[in-house]
């Protein structure tokens, strides 16, 4: 410490080693907040279409276009070290031969959902407005309240879609996806911090943290459809992303 | 001009005596700590991570500022150099330092 080189050495150096400290406590500190998401995931309507997977392929494929009710309450994963929260659904269904192969996961939605201190993305999800009413912002208030990415008067977290289009429409590796049965949506997500690890859901309770309640839903995927869907039907949704249509 | 390069080179290197080391490494290890302490608890108290940042951030440059300049209170103990002999040791009697002994390796050299 004889002169001004080795203070700021030695300064910087202890500086680092309080703020991987701190960093360490904050990220063992949200074991202490309680949380208690809870989800109703229901099927609204699922079709199989022939395809292709893109415009110059001569394979044709079979894709599912799954619509669904999403009412889900993921509030109280966003603590103090919550940066974001990506949430997905999945629709996962039985191999041909369970005994060996396990079942298959595809994702058919997802979103970014930011905590409200977290800095503005073009990627995070913008939760569509439950009053369903277009009209235009009228004050500063109401425009500020529209850019937020969740409903007017609520904390993030809470999703309520209703007859939500799928933003990926799926497919199996055998090209084949009709009339498989034992289906099942099941909604996931990972919690972000600012600090610390990256927490996947789960479904059990682990000290304060409560698994996911509520039901998911269970279906059959269905036979085959001709061409007797209308194409507008099948369209996929970027969600309300605001870059939508553009990729990240 | 010496005298110039001298100031200079003082300014630079910033050097305190032996109390004002043990001062300054003193209120870095209490400063920062305290600091971190205080940035955690504010940010777990109000649940606003960027407290924690924004406070941790700010102790640091405190203690930047507290401990890197040589401020006066690092030099309050100067330790005296021993006189100049001015021509070797006939000199030290004439001089009146017969009693300062200079000892290298414990072998007495004056």
């Amino acid at each position: 410490m004889h002169n001004n080189l080795t203070r700021i050495q030695n300064v910087f150096g202890f500086f680092t080693s309080v703020a991987f400290a701190v960093a360490a406590v904050i990220a063992v500190s949200v074991v202490l907040s309680a949380q208690s998401p809870s989800a109703s995931l229901q099927l609204r309507n699922v079709q199989v279409v022939k395809g292709r997977p893109h415009y110059y392929s001569t394979k044709r494929e079979e894709y599912a276009h799954v619509k669904f009710d999403l009412d889900a309450d993921l509030s109280t994963l966003f603590n103090w070290n919550t940066k974001q929260i990506f949430a997905y659904i999945t629709a996962s269904y039985p191999s041909s031969d369970p005994s060996t192969i396990p079942r298959s996961e595809a994702i058919i939605w997802d979103a970014v959902i930011p905590a409200t201190n977290a800095p503005a993305h073009p990627n995070t999800y913008i939760h569509p407005s439950l009053s369903q009413s277009n009209a235009r912002p009228k004050t500063k208030a109401d425009r500020l309240a529209a850019q937020k990415p969740y409903p007017p008067g609520k904390e993030p977290g809470i999703l309520k879609l209703a007859s939500q289009k799928p933003k990926y429409q799926i497919n199996d590796v055998s090209g084949r996806i009709a009339e498989r049965a034992n289906a099942t949506l099941t909604l996931h997500w990972n919690v972000q911090p600012w600090v610390g690890a990256l927490v996947w859901d789960s479904r059990g309770t682990l000290g304060r943290w409560q698994g996911l309640r509520g039901e998911m839903a269970g279906f059959d995927f269905p036979a085959l459809k001709g061409t007797e869907v209308k194409k507008e039907e099948l369209r996929t949704e970027t969600g309300g992303e605001r870059n939508r249509g553009s990729p990240a | 001009m010496d005298q110039l390069l001298d100031q200079a080179r003082s300014i630079w290197e910033g050097e305190v005596d032996f109390e004002g080391q043990r001062l300054a490494d003193l209120l870095t290890y209490a400063l920062l700590s305290l600091s971190g302490a205080i940035a955690f608890l504010v940010g777990f108290s109000t649940q606003d991570i960027y407290q924690t940042l924004y406070i941790g951030l700010g102790g640091t440059a405190l203690t930047f500022l507290a401990v890197v300049p040589p401020w006066p209170f690092y030099n309050q103990h100067p330790l005296p150099w021993l006189q100049a002999r001015e021509t070797g040791r006939v000199a030290l009697g004439t001089l009146g330092l017969e009693g300062i002994s200079v000892e290298v390796d414990g072998q007495r050299v004056s």
